[in-house]
C-alpha cells in the first residue's frame, strides 16, 4: 500500500514541522474561531454577524491549511531534494503528490470541523443546516485547493519564497470570502467571486449548489493540467 | 542475459549537451564502473538509467524494461542511491528506514538494512546529526531496502572515511556476488580497479574508453620511473622517456623488462637509479591520458 504509506508520511511530517504548525494551523483556526467570538461580542446583531465572518473564514482555512500548507510542504521537499529522492522508491509520481494532497486535505477537513464546533460553542454560530453539503463543499474545496497549491509551485522559485508567494492568493481569497471587510468594486466583486475559496464559502453560506460543482470542476482540471505541465521534482539547476 | 543497456543515449539541458550518444551493456551479475571528472556525464547518464529524466534519444533499458514508461516495474527490480537526495532531516535513522519500507514490496527487516549499511549503532540517531559518511551509509541502506537485482550508486563512498568506503566496497562486492548488477560511477580511480569488473569512462558527455578493466590495463603496459642521475644525458638512455622534473619515466608493455634492461645499463657505467619504481598501469594513467586532460 504504498499510497497510503505516502499519506501516512505526509500526515507524519505535517504534525512534527512545530515551526509550520503555527503558521498551518494557530493561526487559521486562531482567525477562525476568535473572529466570530469577537464579533458575538461587540456586535448588536452577534450572532448573524459571527457566522457570517465564520463562513467567510473557511477561505482563510482553505487558503493556509490546504494551499499555502502544500505550497511550503512541497517546495521546501523538492529544493531539499527528498521528491528526488521519493522518486527512486516504488512510488510513482501520481502516488507521491497524491498522498501529499489527501494528507493535506485531512488535515483542513480537520481543522475546520474543529473550528465549526468551536464558533457552535464560543460564538453561537448555528452548526450547518445541511451537513451534508457542508461537508461536501469543505472537502472538495480543500482537495482543490490542494491541488492547486501542489500546482502552485511551480511558481515559486525556492523555499525561502514560498510562504511570500502564496500570500497573494490567500489575501484574494480572504478579499474574496468577506473575510476581510474591504470595499470592492463590482467588477472586483465578481472576479474574486470566481475563485475556488468563494464558491465554497458562498455553498456554505447561502446554499448556491449550483454554481459550486463547475466552478471547483473547472480548477481541479486546470490544477491537474498545470501539475502535469509545469510540476518540477528538483529545484532548477 | 544484459541486466542495464545504454543505446545511443542523448540528454541535453537548454543547449548544453550532458550526454551524447552513450552505449553500454551491463551483463546480471557483473560490477561496471562509469568513471569520469565532475560534470563528465555520469550523473545524467544514471538518471536516465533510472527513468528520473526522459532521454532526448536513444534508448535505456533495464532488464528489457523502459525506465521512464515502466518506472514502476522497474523500481521493483532495482535500489537507486543518487548521488545527491534529501533526508527528512526530523527522523532518526530508523524512523527514515521504516518510512521507506512502507514504500518497499518485500523489504529486508530494519535491522538487517541497518547492519549491512553498518548503522545498527545510529539508529536512534536523527538524519541532521549524521556526518557526511553515515548520510551515505544510510542511501545505501535505503537503496538496498528491496533487495534489488540491480542496483545503481552514483558516487557511493563520496565523503566516507577509508573504513567506511572499504565496508562499503565489502557490501557491493557480497552483492555482486550474490548475483546482483551494480552500476556505478566514481571518480575514485582505485574504487573503480577494485570492484569493477567492466567500466566505461566519460568525458565531455561521451564515452571516450570502454572495456574489461584487466584488459584494458594490461593492454596499456606500465611504466618505469626513476631520478635521472646527474650529468646523464636522457638521449644516452637505452629506452626511450619522458621527464618530469628530475624524474624520468619510462612506458613499457613489459615494465618489468625495462625495469633490467635500465638496470644492467646503469650498472655497467657504475650509475644507481635511484627512486625506483616499476607499475603496472593505473587506471589513474590511462585517465590522465585521456584527450583534453590538459596536463
Amino acid at each position: 500500500m504504498t499510497l497510503a504509506a505516502a499519506y501516512h508520511l505526509g500526515t507524519r511530517l505535517f504534525w512534527r514541522d512545530k515551526a509550520m504548525l503555527v503558521a498551518s494551523v494557530v493561526t487559521p483556526v486562531g482567525l477562525a474561531v476568535g473572529m466570530p467570538v469577537l464579533m458575538r461580542n461587540v456586535r448588536a446583531d452577534g450572532v448573524s454577524a459571527a457566522t457570517e465572518i465564520f463562513h467567510g473564514t473557511l477561505a482563510i482555512l482553505l487558503s493556509i491549511t490546504a494551499f499555502m500548507n502544500i505550497a511550503v510542504a512541497l517546495t521546501a521537499r523538492r529544493d531539499q531534494l527528498v521528491l528526488k529522492r521519493l522518486r527512486t522508491s516504488r512510488l510513482t509520481d501520481a502516488q507521491i503528490l497524491a498522498g501529499q494532497i489527501a494528507s493535506t486535505v485531512t488535515q483542513t477537513v480537520a481543522l475546520i470541523a474543529l473550528s465549526t464546533v468551536a464558533v457552535r460553542l464560543l460564538a453561537d454560530v448555528p452548526l450547518p443546516a445541511d451537513p451534508v453539503l457542508y461537508a461536501a463543499a469543505v472537502v472538495l474545496g480543500s482537495a482543490v485547493m490542494a491541488v492547486l497549491g501542489a500546482a502552485y509551485t511551480a511558481a515559486i522559485p525556492r523555499t525561502e519564497l514560498a510562504a511570500a508567494f502564496t500570500m497573494p492568493v490567500f489575501l484574494l481569497a480572504g478579499v474574496g470570502a468577506g473575510a476581510m471587510p474591504i470595499p470592492l468594486p463590482d467588477w472586483a466583486d465578481t472576479v474574486l467571486g470566481l475563485l475556488p475559496t468563494s464558491a465554497v464559502v458562498d455553498a456554505v453560506s447561502r446554499g448556491d449548489v449550483l454554481p459550486l460543482a463547475p466552478n471547483l470542476a473547472v480548477w481541479a482540471v486546470a490544477g491537474l493540467v498545470a501539475l502535469r505541465l509545469w510540476f518540477r521534482w528538483e529545484p532548477r539547476r | 542475459m544484459t541486466a542495464i543497456q545504454a543505446r545511443g543515449l542523448a540528454k541535453g539541458y537548454g543547449g548544453f549537451p550532458a550526454v551524447r550518444d552513450v552505449s553500454f551493456e551491463v551483463p546480471e551479475g557483473e560490477i561496471f564502473a562509469l568513471l569520469g571528472r565532475n560534470g563528465s556525464g555520469k550523473t545524467t547518464t544514471v538518471e536516465l538509467l533510472t527513468g528520473l529524466r526522459r532521454p532526448d534519444a536513444g534508448t535505456a533499458r533495464v532488464h528489457g524494461l523502459d525506465p521512464v514508461a515502466d518506472r514502476a516495474a522497474v523500481r521493483r527490480r532495482t535500489g537507486v542511491m543518487l548521488q545527491e537526495a534529501g533526508f527528512f532531516p526530523d527522523l532518526t535513522v530508523a524512523q527514515t528506514v521504516d518510512t521507506w519500507r512502507g514504500f518497499t514490496a518485500a523489504p529486508r527487516p530494519r535491522g538487517e538494512a541497518l547492519e549491512l549499511a553498518g548503522l545498527s549503532a545510529k539508529a536512534g540517531t536523527r538524519v541532521r546529526q549524521l556526518s557526511g559518511g553515515e548520510k551515505r551509509r544510510l542511501d545505501l541502506a535505503l537503496a538496498l531496502l528491496g533487495r534489488p537485482d540491480v542496483l545503481f550508486l552514483d558516487e557511493p563512498t563520496t565523503g566516507m572515511d577509508p573504513e567506511g568506503r572499504r565496508d562499503t566496497w565489502r557490501v557491493i562486492r557480497e552483492l555482486a556476488g550474490q548475483g546482483t548488477t551494480v552500476l556505478l560511477t566514481t571518480h575514485y580511480l582505485e574504487e573503480a580497479q577494485r570492484l569493477a569488473s567492466t567500466m566505461a569512462i566519460m568525458d565531455a558527455g561521451e564515452i571516450v574508453a570502454a572495456g574489461g578493466m584487466a584488459e584494458t590495463l594490461a593492454a596499456r603496459g606500465g611504466r618505469v620511473a626513476f631520478r635521472l642521475p646527474a650529468g646523464v644525458d636522457p638521449e644516452s638512455l637505452p629506452l626511450p622517456v619522458t621527464l618530469d622534473g628530475a624524474t624520468a619515466v619510462c612506458r613499457a608493455d613489459d615494465p618489468d623488462l625495462a625495469a633490467q634492461t635500465l638496470l644492467s645499463w646503469a650498472a655497467g657505467r657504475g650509475l644507481r637509479l635511484a627512486g625506483l619504481e616499476v607499475r603496472a598501469a593505473t587506471l589513474e594513467d590511462l585517465f590522465l591520458d585521456l584527450p583534453g586532460s590538459a596536463r
